[in-house]
C-alpha cells in the first residue's frame, strides 16, 4: 500500500498548495475549524489532523459563510449587472471526516440534482478535491453509524488517509484523487502497515422508521417540551456539516452595488419572515421543529437520505444541552394516535 | 448539593400544591453530572426532574422573556448573577414582580457545561480544567439581589484581585494597537447571534439586527460588519449589562465578549455613577443610561 509518513506531512501540504488552496482543520487563535493552509502560522496555529474533529465545519470551502455574487449598477431605471463573483479557484479539504465529507454529499444534492444547479455552488465544487481521514477511535457523540455514514469508508472522498502510527495510509479513490496523488507521488512510499480496528461507538441509536413516523408528529405534544430549552440561537445551524440555508441581500452605495449570500438559519425568526410582515413560523417551537424535521424527515423524503451526518457537533456547542440523539430516540418513544 | 437539590424541589412541590405558580424554571440533568439543561416543571408531578448540581449556570431569567406575553405565575431559581437578570427585566417592565416565585441560591461559584463537553469532545487540543468558570472568577455579586425565599448562607464575593484589570490593560494600548486587537478578535465573530440570544438584557422585541426595513447592520461575516454588529450589541449593553456573562460563555469562537462588557460597566460607573446595574430593584428606578440628568457630563458632544 501506499503511505506518506507524517514527517513529510507538512511537505506534501506546501506541495499540493501550490495547485489548489488547500484547508485543514487547525485551531486558530478561539477558533477551531478548516483553514487555509496557507495562513498557517507555527507559533500561533496547530494542525489538528490528531484529533477527532473541529468545531467549525469544511462546509464553507463549498459554500463560504459570505459569497458575494454579482455586482450591480443602475441607470436610471435600467439595472445592469456587471460582474458575476463565481469563484472556480481550485480548493482542497485535507483531513475531512466521513461525517463532514457526507455534509458535502448532501449539499451536492441540493444545489446541483433535481433539474436545479446552482452555478456559484458548481463552480466551487467542480474544482474541489477531497481527501477525507478515516475515523477508527469515535468520539463520545458521534453517532454517524446510525446516519448512513461509514466512518472507515467515507463515500465521496478522491483520497481517504488512514492514520497507522507513524504514516498515513494514502488510498486513491476517484479521478481527481489520482491527480492529487500524481502530484505528491514523490513523497509516497510503498510499505505494508497494519491498519486500525474501528472502535465502538458511546451512543447507542437507531434511526430507521424516524422519518415515516415524523409524518404523522408534525402537531406532537413533544415538540413543546423539547424545544422549551432551546434559545434559538443559531450555533448548532452554522457549525453543522449539512445545514445549507442562505440568505440573499444586497448592499447598495448611490447607483453601485452588489448582491452577496450569507448563511442563515432556521432558527432566526427572521429568517422565515415574508415581506408583507406576516411570519409562518413565528414561533420559536416552529423553528426548532422545522430544524429537527428538516434534517430527520423532510430531506430524507426529498433525497433518500437523512440531513444530519452523526458529527455530534451540535451536542457540543449547544449551550442549552438540546441533543439531536435524545430527539430520535424521544420520536421513537412517543405515542402517536392517528 | 443534593440539599439544595431537595430544598428546591421541596419548594416547588409546594408552590405547585398551593397553587402558587403554572410554571417552575430549574434545571434537569439529562446524562452525565455536565449534561444539565433548564427545565420547565409544569406541575407537582415534574419537581422529581430537577436537579441543581455545580454545572447549572444558565441564567434562567432569560427564560423569562419566553412568558413576558402570557399570564402564566411562575416560580424559578437564581443565582446572583441570574437574580440581577431579574431586576434586569423588572425595571425594563418586561414582566411584573406578582408573577413570579424567586427562589435564590447563595453561589459558590458553577462550572461551566460547555467547557466539559468540549473536553469530551475529542475535538479540543487543549483539555480547560473544569474548574469554576471563567466568569465566575469575575463575579461581585454571588448572594441573589431579589428573592421570595433563600436556600443556604450568603457567600463572599468570587472576585479576587483587581476587577477590570484586563480592561485597563486594552485602555493602555495605544490607539492603533487597541483597533488592531479588536479587529483581530471581532473578524473571527460568525454572527451567530448566540450571544444577543442568551442575554437577559437583550429583551427588545424586535432587535435591530432583525429589522430588514430599513437594515441597519449588514449580514456579511467580514471586519466592517462584525464590527458594526459589536459596537451595537456593546452600546445597546451600556449601563443594562448584568455580568452573567453568559454571552462570553455560550460564544463558539471564544470573542472576549466580557472585556467589551466590563469596560462599558467601568465606564458608565466612572462617567455617570457610582452606578452598578441591577444590584437592587427598586419600584421606577431606571438603568443610567435611560434617564437624564442635567449634571451628566457631555463634553464629547
Ligand atoms: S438547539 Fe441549542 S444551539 Fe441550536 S438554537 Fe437551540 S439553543 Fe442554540
Ligand atoms: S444535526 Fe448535529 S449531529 Fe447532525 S450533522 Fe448537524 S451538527 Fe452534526
Ligand atoms: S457569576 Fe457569580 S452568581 Fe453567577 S454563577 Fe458565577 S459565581 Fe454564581
Ligand atoms: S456568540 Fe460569538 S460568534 Fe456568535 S455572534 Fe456572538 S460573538 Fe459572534
Ligand atoms: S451582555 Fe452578556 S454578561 Fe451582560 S447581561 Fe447580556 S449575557 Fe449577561
Amino acid at each position: 500500500m501506499k503511505v506518506l509518513s507524517k514527517q513529510r506531512l507538512e511537505t506534501a501540504l506546501n506541495k499540493l498548495s501550490e495547485a489548489a488552496e488547500v484547508f485543514v482543520p487547525m485551531q486558530k487563535g478561539g477558533q477551531s475549524g478548516f483553514f487555509s493552509w496557507q495562513s498557517f502560522k507555527n507559533e500561533q496555529d496547530e494542525l489538528m489532523l490528531d484529533n477527532l474533529n473541529v468545531y467549525q465545519s469544511p462546509k464553507g470551502v463549498v459554500l463560504p459563510q459570505t459569497e458575494k455574487m454579482y455586482g450591480i449598477k443602475t441607470q436610471g431605471v435600467e439595472i445592469n449587472i456587471d460582474q458575476v463573483y463565481e469563484d472556480d479557484h481550485p480548493t482542497l479539504i485535507f483531513g475531512a471526516r466521513a461525517c463532514d465529507v457526507k455534509g458535502i454529499l448532501a449539499m451536492d444534492e441540493v444545489f446541483l440534482t433535481r433539474g436545479y444547479e446552482d452555478n456559484f455552488y458548481k463552480a466551487r465544487r467542480s474544482n474541489n478535491v477531497i481527501i477525507a481521514h478515516a475515523c477508527y477511535t469515535p468520539g463520545d457523540n458521534c453517532f454517524c453509524y446510525a446516519m448512513e455514514v461509514n466512518p472507515v469508508d467515507p463515500a465521496g472522498a478522491d483520497v481517504i488517509i488512514r492514520d497507522s502510527g507513524d504514516v498515513y495510509v494514502w488510498e486513491t479513490q476517484s479521478e481527481k484523487g489520482e491527480a492529487v496523488t500524481a502530484q505528491i507521488s514523490d513523497l509516497l512510499e510503498d510499505k505494508d502497515v497494519k491498519l486500525p480496528e474501528l472502535g465502538s461507538f458511546k451512543i447507542d441509536v437507531d434511526y430507521t422508521g424516524v422519518a415515516e413516523k415524523l409524518k404523522t408528529m408534525f402537531d406532537h405534544p413533544l415538540w413543546d417540551k423539547i424545544s422549551e430549552p432551546c434559545s434559538n440561537c443559531g450555533i448548532c445551524t452554522y457549525v453543522c456539516p449539512s445545514c445549507y440555508c442562505f440568505d440573499i441581500q444586497v448592499k447598495m452605495w448611490g447607483d453601485e452595488g452588489y448582491r452577496f449570500r450569507a448563511w442563515d438559519s432556521c432558527m432566526y425568526e427572521e429568517y422565515s419572515r415574508e415581506a408583507g410582515g406576516g411570519n409562518p413560523r413565528g414561533a420559536a417551537k416552529e423553528r426548532f421543529r422545522q430544524r429537527f424535521l428538516h434534517k430527520l424527515e423532510f430531506f430524507q423524503e426529498r433525497y433518500g437520505t437523512p440531513l444530519c451526518t452523526g458529527c455530534g457537533r451540535c451536542m457540543v456547542v449547544c449551550p442549552n444541552d438540546i441533543n439531536i440523539v435524545r430527539i430520535i430516540d424521544a420520536v421513537k418513544e412517543a405515542e402517536v394516535n392517528d | 448539593m443534593k440539599e439544595i437539590t431537595n430544598k428546591i424541589q421541596e419548594i416547588a412541590t409546594r408552590l405547585f400544591n398551593e397553587d402558587q405558580v403554572d410554571v417552575f424554571l430549574a434545571w434537569e440533568q439529562t446524562g452525565e453530572e455536565y449534561r444539565v439543561k433548564p427545565y420547565f416543571a409544569r406541575s407537582a408531578a415534574d419537581v422529581s426532574n430537577i436537579v441543581f448540581n455545580e454545572y447549572c449556570i444558565h441564567n434562567l431569567s432569560t427564560s423569562l422573556l419566553k412568558f413576558r406575553d402570557g399570564s402564566d405565575r411562575i416560580g424559578l431559581v437564581v443565582k446572583g448573577c441570574d437574580s440581577r437578570g431579574i431586576v434586569r427585566l423588572l425595571e425594563d417592565l418586561q414582566i411584573k414582580r406578582e408573577r413570579l416565585y424567586i427562589v435564590g441560591v447563595p453561589c459558590t461559584g458553577m462550572k461551566d457545561p460547555l467547557a466539559a463537553a468540549r473536553n469530551q469532545s475529542g475535538f479540543n487540543n487543549k483539555m480547560q480544567t473544569i474548574d469554576i468558570a471563567r466568569k465566575c472568577l469575575d463575579c461581585i455579586q454571588p448572594n441573589p439581589v431579589i428573592y421570595d425565599e433563600l436556600i443556604g448562607p450568603e457567600n463572599p464575593p468570587l472576585l479576587q484581585g483587581e476587577r477590570f484589570a484586563k480592561v485597563k490593560e486594552i485602555e493602555n494600548m495605544s490607539a492603533d494597537e487597541r483597533y488592531q486587537y479588536f479587529e483581530d478578535v471581532l473578524s473571527t465573530c460568525i454572527r451567530c447571534y448566540a450571544c444577543r440570544q442568551v442575554c437577559v438584557a437583550c429583551d427588545c422585541r424586535t432587535c435591530i439586527f432583525d429589522e430588514m426595513k430599513p437594515q441597519w447592520v449588514g449580514r456579511e461575516t467580514n471586519v466592517t460588519d462584525n464590527m458594526m454588529y459589536h459596537i451595537v450589541r456593546a452600546s445597546h449593553m451600556a449601563g443594562r449589562c448584568i455580568e452573567c456573562g453568559e454571552c462570553e460563555r455560550v460564544c463558539p469562537v471564544n470573542i472576549p465578549l466580557m472585556l467589551i462588557n466590563q469596560k462599558l460597566i467601568k465606564d458608565v460607573n466612572d462617567l455617570f455613577g457610582p452606578y452598578e446595574a441591577g444590584m437592587q430593584y427598586v419600584e421606577g428606578a431606571k438603568p443610567a443610561l435611560s434617564r437624564y440628568d442635567e449634571k451628566d457630563p457631555d463634553d464629547f458632544l
